[in-house]
């Protein structure tokens, strides 16, 4: 299929998050997007909070962020493009902590199309890309007969309410 | 008092609950834990808040493998000898089923306990529990507790 855009994949990327609504809710928003390289920002919140000792977010928010990440970095791949991609698996290694009041960033592309899947690697940090707090690697089944219809993003106002 | 407080509390349902209210992310999944003998059922309650396909819908899939991993952890407290607060080193999750915006039920296994390291596997299923929905594998780094060293 033909690759998006940049101003489409953004546009994609934008609908994606608002449309579902636990991404919604969260305050997932796109950073950026670099080639097939695809940023996603989750801003700190306290009801995320997983050791309120230290006020360091929950290891679980990361696993909804890196998988939220991971999986829509199939629009950001010219390979892949708008299809619907349910996750197979995913794994993630916890490198490190998110501390109190950072905003989270995940940062996902995919590394290898074949027919039926797409294998997807990420990473998520605080502060600096060079300190990961979590690496993700992921398989995704690609369903191309399934593209993002027009109804999906229509329906979007309804779910916001 | 903070959990650490109140791990070494007896593992029934009502220590669960009590548990599960000093983690605000479990809190705000709305986790909940019944304990049946030796077992631990965990409960996630249909929210809409937790919608990650709006067509079908379904619960997003990150939410069930947190549901789990947090399962995962408060199991391997309950199962502990000396309780204390284990860290998650890595977790790895197969999805099997789409969630549907239903009731989400989670059993966890303590494979293997060690001295450091404790691995611990979790399924998840909605209608039937012989047809999962996700099944996952959690590490635990068991951290040494300052008061085993220093024997005055």
């Amino acid at each position: 299929m033909r690759p998006l855009s940049l101003c489409d994949k953004e546009k994609i990327i934008n609908r994606m998050s608002s449309f579902i609504p636990h991404t919604h809710l969260q305050g997932i928003c796109l950073d950026s997007i670099v080639g097939e390289e695809l940023t996603l920002r989750l801003p700190y919140r306290k009801e995320l909070v997983g050791d309120p000792e230290t006020g360091a977010i929950h290891s679980g928010v990361l696993t909804v962020l890196l998988d939220h990440t991971l999986g829509t970095a199939s629009i950001c791949c010219d390979q892949i493009g708008a299809t619907i991609t349910p996750t197979l698996d995913l794994r993630i290694d916890h490198l490190g902590v998110a501390p109190a009041g950072k905003d989270i960033f995940a940062v996902a592309r995919v590394y290898k199309v074949t027919r039926r899947v797409a294998f997807t690697a990420g990473y998520a940090y605080c502060e600096s890309r060079e300190e990961p707090i979590a690496k993700a690697t992921g398989s995704w089944v690609l369903m191309p007969e399934l593209q993002f219809s027009e109804e999906l993003f229509s329906a979007e106002a309804q779910v916001q309410q | 008092m903070t959990l650490s407080d109140i791990i070494h509390d007896e593992p029934n349902a009502d220590t669960l609950r009590r548990w599960i209210e000093k983690v605000p992310y479990a809190t705000y999944l709305g986790i909940e834990a019944e304990v049946h003998g030796n077992e631990i059922l965990f409960l996630l309650p249909a929210n809409k808040k937790l919608i990650g396909n709006p067509t079908l819908p379904a619960i997003h899939g990150g939410v069930v493998g947190a549901f789990m991993e947090q399962a995962a952890g408060f199991y391997l407290v309950a199962k502990m000898d000396n309780p204390v607060l284990p860290k998650i080193i890595d977790f790895s999750l197969d999805y099997l089923r789409p969630s549907r915006l239903r009731d989400t039920f989670a059993q966890c296994t303590l494979t293997r306990q060690g001295r450091f390291i404790a691995n611990v596997s979790i399924t998840a299923w909605q209608e039937q529990s012989d047809k999962p929905n996700a099944i996952a594998r959690a590490h635990f780094l068991i951290p040494e507790r300052s008061t085993d060293t220093g024997i005055p």
